[in-house]
């Protein structure tokens, strides 16, 4: 046919096209589920997945424990998957939904109650594989909803405030006494570091997820979660929100441009791993990324400010990360041998060492202790100086509030930016997701 | 045989008032050669058309089933602040960023139909954009060009302009270097305006050089009235396709629609609400919106088309 310019054919060709990619949009799947069918622990055969999120190191020293837990048990194969944080857990709900879970899932408190109210996992308890008896209740307590173990916790995890000691020697600056600091005296600090290099290296970032805004609640004797419901009081919140902005305008932290540029580099770009910023909120476990992301330099560990020195015991140490067994598994006994063999076993113990955070089996702290590497040592002594602060875990975050990281950052930007008030944003920051608590 | 000679055979029939023998082996036949495609129409694409429709009257997570909740979806679109932000975001990108790319694509089309050499390396050189417009390589070059350190800042403080400011990462112009990106791919309509110009008869423009026309009155009088069809064909498409833009946004901003939901596309939201937060119903919901402003558009292009747009048939 001539590509001739009549009406009919163009026309009807611009409205198939319309109707076809317009369309198209909005097609959703639906699968049928995948076959069922368990076989309690039996020799035969069996293919198992195992899905994480995590850095490099974490990739290595994951396949090399499955390689390991395959040489134990040579009937059951192990498929590791991986991505990082955000790809995780778009790609888990896509395949839950698809009915193509993983048998054996990394778990975060953020979306266990999520996941676990839907009836998408396993109940660990009627698994017999698994044993559990080596973790204390209390431990225990933190992976169950509802009073049902739907998830083991690996490790725990404390906040700290990493600081980059080679940065501050370059710089001649000592950092104040950490054990008796104000909130005043880290700003001041930090931006007497931005001051001193003359802009080439910046005082540090502000705190920007739900474990930093837990503690920030806690200070002020408040909790970010009451009942499952928002509980955080607007005045708190707003403090939080605005923590950027406030630094930035004396020069502790970056301006709003390039502190948003951060936020979505990985790891091993940012700011704090290239030796531009010396002071970073994190979680304790990131020593070991963050040493080998900025080359080896020297990291110290150091306690958070309070406005009222440590008076009270605002800190807690988070379940670092849990393992789940989908309860579309078609192998549930072989998927709770795998975390068995992870969190009891004293050869994946070795390999994984502390990356997961301070094992919560302590059986496997006092069997690494000999051989931890500078990293490791400094995580578990740090942990250790802050064992006066700990109170009581807040409660797990409720179902529907899955997307709490992701609200701290936009409101915060957006009070960076100053397009909102810092009391706006909390307001809405409130409500937001409050409602989205409601509809879950 | 095409639809207008069936339509004549029925035309026939009706005035001889009398049935014609339709012969039954031939349309199995066709049925047998459309099967393929039926099927794959009524299995991949109506049924899950049709069950998205269903969804958006309903509450699904899509962990467990569905919950009819009636309008409650399309009530809660009236006061979600993100969806009017995320429609604030794409009727910007679609008004600017559609009548830029069709104009570029236009330009180089006329440039290139002069019938210059090495003409189908530069045609290539110019639709590869198009291919890599959506690739995740992009999210990194656009940092390499846009961010604090980049390119462009680079080339501003050659011109003696200062600027320390990253593009891609400040909230009022973040948006624009998507805008850019989209322009950026204009390949596919350009080649369609490419198509379009070799159809226009040399003998008018002879004609018209005879009657000393000159280039600029040849192009408004004989170029642009016989290539609005292929404008219009253009403009449809690159409406429907800013629309739905999904790819470009997820990459540049690494699906968040930051800084501060600036790149909030009304698509990524929706990817956000059905998979991030397990609000599959209410994207639903979000998707017929997204069908209906479409088909309004589209509708509007199509009825305005007839003041505008010249055939020649």
């Amino acid at each position: 046919m001539e590509f001739t310019r009549s009406r009919r054919v163009l026309a009807g060709a611009a409205f198939a096209a319309a109707a076809t990619m317009g369309l198209a949009a909005c097609s959703s799947g639906s699968s049928d589920p995948a076959s069922s069918g368990a076989d309690g622990g039996s020799g035969e055969q069996v293919e198992i997945r195992l899905n994480w999120w995590g850095s490099d190191a974490r990739h290595e020293r994951t396949q090399e424990a499955i390689d390991a837990f395959m040489a134990e048990y040579p009937n059951i194969t192990v498929v590791g998957e991986f991505s990082d944080w955000t790809g995780y857990w778009d790609k888990l709900a896509t395949s839950t939904a698809g009915s193509n879970m993983p048998d054996v899932i990394q778990m975060d408190q953020l979306y266990l109650a999520s996941y676990a109210e839907r009836g998408t996992l396993a109940d660990l308890g009627a698994l017999s594989t698994l044993d559990t008896s080596n973790l204390s209740d209390s431990v225990l307590g933190i992976g169950q909803v509802d009073g049902t173990q739907y998830a083991m916790p690996v490790s725990t995890v404390g906040f700290t405030i990493l600081v980059n000691q080679d940065i501050l020697d370059e710089l001649g600056l000592t950092l104040p006494d950490t054990d008796s600091w104000t909130w005043d005296d880290f700003y001041a600090f930090a931006a007497e570091v931005t001051e001193v290099s003359g802009g080439d290296v910046v005082g540090t970032a502000p705190m920007n997820n739900e474990f930093s805004l837990q503690l920030w609640a806690r200070q002020n004797g408040e909790a970010l979660f009451t009942d499952g419901n928002v509980s955080i009081s607007p005045e708190v919140l707003a403090d939080y929100l605005a923590q950027g902005l406030e630094m930035s305008k004396i020069g502790a932290s970056a301006e709003a441009t390039a502190y948003s540029e951060q936020a979505s580099l990985p790891l091993d770009q940012i700011d704090f791993s290239v030796g531009k910023q010396a002071m970073a909120f994190t979680q304790i476990t990131q020593i070991a990324a963050y040493t080998a992301a900025s080359d080896g330099a020297n990291l110290v560990a150091v306690k958070l400010p309070t406005e009222d020195a440590n008076a009270s015991k605002y800190l807690y140490l988070k379940p670092g990360m849990y393992f789940s067994v989908s309860s579309q598994s078609a192998h549930p006994e072989e998927a709770a041998q795998l975390i068995d063999f992870l969190v009891n076993d004293p050869t994946a113990a070795e390999i994984i060492g502390t990356e997961r955070g301070l094992p919560a089996n302590p059986n496997t702290i006092e069997l690494l202790a000999d051989s931890l590497t500078p990293e490791e040592t400094k995580a578990v002594e740090y942990t250790d100086s802050i064992a006066d602060l700990l109170g009581e875990a807040p409660e797990i975050v409720p179902n529907g509030a899955s997307g709490v990281d992701g609200l701290i950052q936009r409101y915060i930007l957006e009070v960076y930016f100053e397009s909102s008030s810092p009391i706006d944003a909390a307001d809405a920051f409130i409500s937001e997701l409050q409602s989205s608590i409601d509809a879950a | 045989m095409s639809l207008a000679e069936l339509d004549r055979m029925r035309t026939e029939r009706d005035k001889a008032g009398r049935k014609i023998k339709v012969k039954q082996p031939d349309n199995k036949a066709a049925l047998g050669f459309l099967a393929p495609w039926i099927i794959g129409l009524l299995g991949l694409t109506a049924g899950p058309l049709l069950y998205s429709l269903y969804l958006s009257f309903t509450k699904y997570n899509l962990l467990q089933p569905p919950e009819w909740t009636g309008l409650d979806n399309f009530e809660r679109m009236l006061t979600d602040d993100r969806l009017h932000q995320a429609l604030k975001v794409t009727f910007t990108y679609v008004i600017v960023s559609v009548p830029l790319q069709l104009l570029v694509a236009l330009v180089l089309a006329l440039a290139l139909d002069r019938g210059m050499r090495f003409l189908p390396f530069y045609r290539s050189a110019f639709y590869l954009p198009s291919l890599l417009g959506g690739s995740v390589a992009i999210a990194v070059l656009w940092r390499l060009v846009f961010g604090a350190d980049g390119l462009l800042n680079a080339i501003l403080g050659w011109m003696g302009i200062e600027s320390t400011q990253s593009w891609i990462s400040n909230p009022d112009t973040a948006l624009w270097t998507i805008v850019l990106l989209h322009v950026w791919t204009f390949g596919s309509p350009m080649v369609i305006f490419l198509a379009g110009l070799r159809q226009i008869p040399k003998s008018y423009y002879e004609a018209a050089s005879t009657d000393g026309a000159n280039a600029w009155w040849q192009f408004r009088h004989i170029t642009l009235p016989l290539l609005t069809p292929i404008v219009f064909f253009n403009l449809v498409l690159a409406i429907i396709n800013a629309f739905s833009n999904f790819t470009q946004a997820y990459v540049v901003s690494g699906g968040t629609g930051g800084p501060a939901d600036s790149t909030l596309f009304y698509t990524l939201y929706l990817y956000q609400e059905g998979f991030g937060n397990f609000r599959m119903g209410y994207a639903a919901a979000m998707a017929w919106l997204l069908v209906l402003i479409i088909g309004a558009f589209t509708g509007l292009n199509f009825w305005l088309s007839k003041r505008w747009v010249h055939y020649d048939d």
